[in-house]
């Protein structure tokens, strides 16, 4: 058996695995140990492939500050300035049609200038919008739909560290990338706004039939200032607190942490009991997430040994199709890619093969960061590695819903953004408008 | 034969020191396999698919990879004494002499290639050196007192340079420089041209002076050892052939990068000064000796790196550098 | 639907050691916080960054993930795909349980892999004093988060074999 073999192989046996319900990282990782020792025909070789990854691969200064986007995101919700934002956001959209849902979208947006990263948004407002949407009147399925699929908004606005991760691999101006990823976001968020309005009104097995017309939602202009200020406080602090200098755009988690947390006591909206309930949550949904992370960067450097991504990135390098040719393969593979593995691990893959590639071709490399971090970010809510979906159902606390309802409920939001990125990639100055 | 050779790096190719690979090494030694009636066909994993900045030598010394780009810098705890010139700046600029010099004290000086054998891999050459250090500022340094207080970033061992200085020594990485200086977390970097021009740090740092800090070396090929001692004597000559070629074609692509760079952001509007030697002379003088400290506590343990510090200074200054500080003998 | 008998002592002690590595993780996570909180008001306001916080995070984050993970699948947060096995358990509850013990085993199995192939690297490191940082400025010795990845891995190893345990007293 090829390399190749072996890897298209490993694929189909870790994809069984997880349906029959196998944990997904140890499936990942029994892939990962059976498919070096195959590929290289040493079990050794397999067991230092593992060790090594477990110790390394998420050891770095950029998967360090996950932790602390995640606190961020917790002490907001505790604090109940997460809540704000989505009665704020509701209050706006409230006589719309799957008005909670718009909500919960423009929430996001809201919420993703503050955060560098998407599960930090998907655990936030599992705990704040799924309960209430489902208390009026929407379907399981659409609320942890919306959540997840307005939480990669966490990363295509800025803050994101995928955009810095692009930066790191391909030289390319992080502020450029920043600037370059807000006309997207807010045109994903606006294209989710009327999905979801659409699908209220068109689709009402899949939404629910929400209960409308109430004044409950409503708030006086004093209620509005009152539940809006902590959040444009915070927003201020992160933004202002980057491009002021004061900090790095990996720092923000940490300096939004300090000032949620500074901010709730200040309001006396936290006592140290509940900070620390609040801790033991967010260690919880890190060490999920990260041993997910590793789990799939181990998967990742088993797949670069077996060849699979060098030999589909030569077709795509060798298939003599001109820009958009070469462009709709690459995404095509980065969707594919998405399925089975996170963010990172697609991105330290692909980006290095594809950039010899597209650079001769006179490619804008931020727009084409955007585009890749739109492919990369659909993987989040695909099955059967959709990190986004994992850590809703790692944050739910409701076995009634499962892994495949959220997965289900997240599709029209990821073919929505399939839409999204076609319109980016047809017209790069939605990317690109920003920067001179 | 047919082998099969996974190559390893922790950058993407953008960075010349992974170019040299397609560019340089795998054609050179496919050829001369080819010459002797080999076939060979290289896996190459760049830009942290395999093993990330930093990790390579772990990956080789694992036998993930067979060749690597061991980096000393990334890795100063694995190779040390290797970290010999980012402890003694102010030598030289030239990197052709500062990369012979190298390659030299691997060949003559056991302690350098022993500290490859500990982890289990073996040098093959092809020293990665980088062109002369410079100060990349928003504001114009005409004296040394204008460094006083200001945030300056450097990499690593570097950071060290700043000591006596009144600068503000700051931890940053290449990849970060642009966005830290546009929005003013630091107000000037340490770095070397070849980066600084594909970086556009001249747009955030139109000040460009060159205190001729000086070349140094960052990591070199490094190979598998069980791999390699299972190798055909003619076959290793064959990688080393390779070696050599990239080493060559490294710097000199290198040092034609280095003389377009400077010109090409002076163009772009950056001032490029040139410091003064009592400027220069001073800003040495006012140093703690990193070097010796280093050397001490590495000597310490075991390595001799005081020995290694010698002979590398010996060496460049018998090839006719001028240190500002002969960091050996004070 | 809780088991009405008390656990066996073991499994107590388990889960309370668990509980502890979970403790400490959390800490660990507001120590990161205080120390990037320490080195950006240092520089902004005093011009005197902390040295090593890149290193200390870079480190902590390996230590974090792997004092908290044995507490994550205690509390059943670990990532599955529950459809298949819950449809067996109603029709087929001896094969389903059969399954997830087999699926229990694969756990263990890879996670002493993991654990007995860093034993030497965290020997290594122990003899040689690795460290991360660069020297004269800030370093800090790998050692003890290699340990804590040990430990960690081992106490995971145990609670896959207490979700044995528990499956087989039901
Ligand atoms: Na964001
Ligand atoms: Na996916």
């Amino acid at each position: 058996m090829t390399p190749f073999e072996i890897g298209l192989l490993s694929l189909a046996g870790m994809g069984a695995a997880v349906m029959l319900g196998l944990f997904v990282p140890i499936a990942l990782i029994a892939a990962s140990y059976l498919g070096v020792w195959a590929i290289k025909g040493s079990p050794l070789l397999a067991s230092k492939l593992l060790a090594l990854s477990a110790n390394d691969s998420i050891s770095s200064y950029f998967f360090g500050v996950v932790p602390l986007f995640v606190l961020m995101g917790f002490i907001v919700s505790e604090a109940g300035f997460g809540r704000d934002a989505f009665d704020v956001a509701n209050a706006l959209f409230r006589k719309l049609r799957g008005g909670l849902g718009v909500g919960t979208v423009g929430a996001n947006a809201i919420f993703a200038a503050i955060t560098g990263i998407s599960i930090a948004s998907a655990a936030v407002f599992t705990r704040i919008a799924v309960p209430q949407m489902i208390r009026h009147g929407y379907t399981p399925r659409f609320a942890v739909g919306v959540v997840a699929g307005s939480s990669v908004l966490g990363m295509l606005i800025p803050p994101s560290l995928l955009l810095i991760l692009f930066g790191i691999l391909s030289e390319q101006s992080i502020g450029d990338l920043f600037l370059a990823g807000v006309g997207p976001g807010l045109l994903l968020a606006v294209a989710y706004a009327l999905g979801i309005v659409a699908m209220a009104i068109w689709w009402p097995g899949f939404v629910g039939t929400p209960d409308r017309d109430s004044d409950e939602g409503a708030l006086t202009p004093g209620q509005f200032l009152a539940k809006g200020l902590p959040i444009a406080l915070l927003i201020g602090l992160v933004l202002g607190g980057i491009y002021a200098g004061f900090f790095t755009p990996v720092e923000a988690g940490a300096m939004g942490a300090i000032g949620a947390l500074l901010l709730g006591f200040g309001m006396r909206r936290l006592t140290l009991r509940r900070l620390w309930t609040v801790l033991v949550e967010t260690g919880l949904v890190t060490a999920t997430v990260c041993f997910l992370i590793i789990a799939a960067q181990m998967y990742s450097k088993m797949l670069a040994l077996s060849g699979v991504p060098a030999g589909i990135g030569q077709f795509a390098a060798n298939a003599d199709l001109g820009l958009w040719g070469v462009m709709l393969i690459y995404v095509g593979i980065v969707i594919a890619m998405g399925m089975i593995l996170d963010s990172s691990s697609i991105m330290l893959i692909l980006v290095p093969l594809m950039l010899p590639v597209v650079v001769p071709m006179q490619v804008d490399l931020v727009w084409f960061g955007i585009v890749t971090v739109i492919a990369v970010e659909i993987g989040l809510l695909t099955p059967p590695f959709g990190l986004s979906v994992f850590v809703i159902k790692a944050t739910l606390d409701d076995p009634s819903i499962t892994l495949a309802d959220i997965f289900a409920g997240a599709l029209p939001f990821a073919v929505i953004m399939l839409a999204v990125l076609g319109l980016v990639m047809a017209f790069p100055p939605i990317a690109t408008f920003l920067i001179q | 034969d047919d082998f099969n050779v996974t190559i390893v790096a922790g950058h993407p190719p953008v960075f010349r020191w992974v170019r040299m690979m397609p560019e340089a090494f795998i054609p050179t030694v496919t050829a001369e396999l080819t010459k002797l009636g080999h076939t060979v066909t290289f896996s190459e994993q760049y830009g942290g698919a395999l093993a990330k900045v930093g990790d390579e030598l772990e990956a080789v010394e694992a036998g993930l990879a067979e060749i690597g780009a061991c980096s000393s810098l990334f890795d100063p705890a694995k190779l040390a004494v290797q970290n010999v010139t980012y402890y003694t700046p102010f030598v030289s600029s030239d990197v052709r002499l500062v990369g012979n010099v190298v390659n030299d004290l691997h060949a003559n000086l056991p302690a350098m290639t022993e500290a490859y054998a500990e982890n289990g891999v073996v040098y093959i050459g092809a020293p990665i050196t980088i062109d002369d250090y410079l100060v990349m500022s928003n504001f114009p340094i005409n004296s040394l007192a204008d460094l006083q207080g200001r945030k300056i970033a450097a990499p690593g061992a570097a950071i060290n340079w700043l000591s006596g200085t009144g600068a503000v020594g700051v931890a940053g990485n290449l990849t970060t420089y642009y966005n830290e200086i546009k929005t003013g977390v630091y107000n000037g970097v340490i770095v070397f041209a070849s980066a600084a021009l594909p970086g556009k740090l001249y747009e955030v740092a139109p000040h460009i002076t060159r205190f001729g800090l000086g070349a140094q070396y960052s990591g070199s090929l490094c190979a598998n050892k069980d791999w390699w001692d299972g190798l055909p004597a003619e076959v290793r000559t064959a990688f080393l052939a390779g070696s050599a070629a990239a080493q060559d074609w490294y710097t000199t692509d290198l040092e034609n990068a280095v003389t377009g760079a400077l010109a090409k952001m002076a163009e772009a509007g950056a001032t490029v000064t040139e410091a003064p030697d009592d400027m220069r002379q001073a800003w040495a003088d006012g140093m703690d000796n990193a070097a010796k400290k280093w050397a001490t506590e590495l000597d310490a343990q075991g390595k001799p790196a005081s020995e290694i510090l010698k002979t590398y200074m010996d060496a460049m200054r018998a090839a006719g550098a001028k240190p500002l500080r002969n960091w050996d003998q004070e | 639907m809780p088991d009405p008998r008390p656990d066996p002592a073991p499994l107590r002690l388990l889960d309370a050691v668990t509980q502890g590595l979970n403790v400490l993780g959390s800490a660990l996570i507001l120590v990161l916080m205080v120390l990037f909180g320490l080195d950006v008001g240092g520089r902004v306001l005093f011009n005197a960054p902390v040295s090593g916080v890149p290193e200390l995070v870079t480190l902590s984050i390996v230590a974090i993930v792997f004092l908290q993970i044995p507490q994550a699948l205690r509390s059943g947060r670990m990532t599955r795909s529950e459809g298949f096995l819950t449809m067996l358990h109603a029709r087929a509850p001896v094969a389903a349980r059969w399954i997830e013990t087999l699926f229990d085993l694969i756990g263990i199995a890879v996670l002493w892999i993991i654990v007995s192939t860093t034993w030497p690297i965290f020997a290594k490191a122990w003899e040689s004093n690795e460290f991360i940082g660069a020297l004269g400025d800030f370093t800090a010795p790998v050692w003890p988060v290699k340990l804590t990845l040990m430990v960690g891995g081992a106490m995971l190893i145990a609670q896959f074999a207490a979700r044995i345990w528990r499956r087989h007293l039901q």
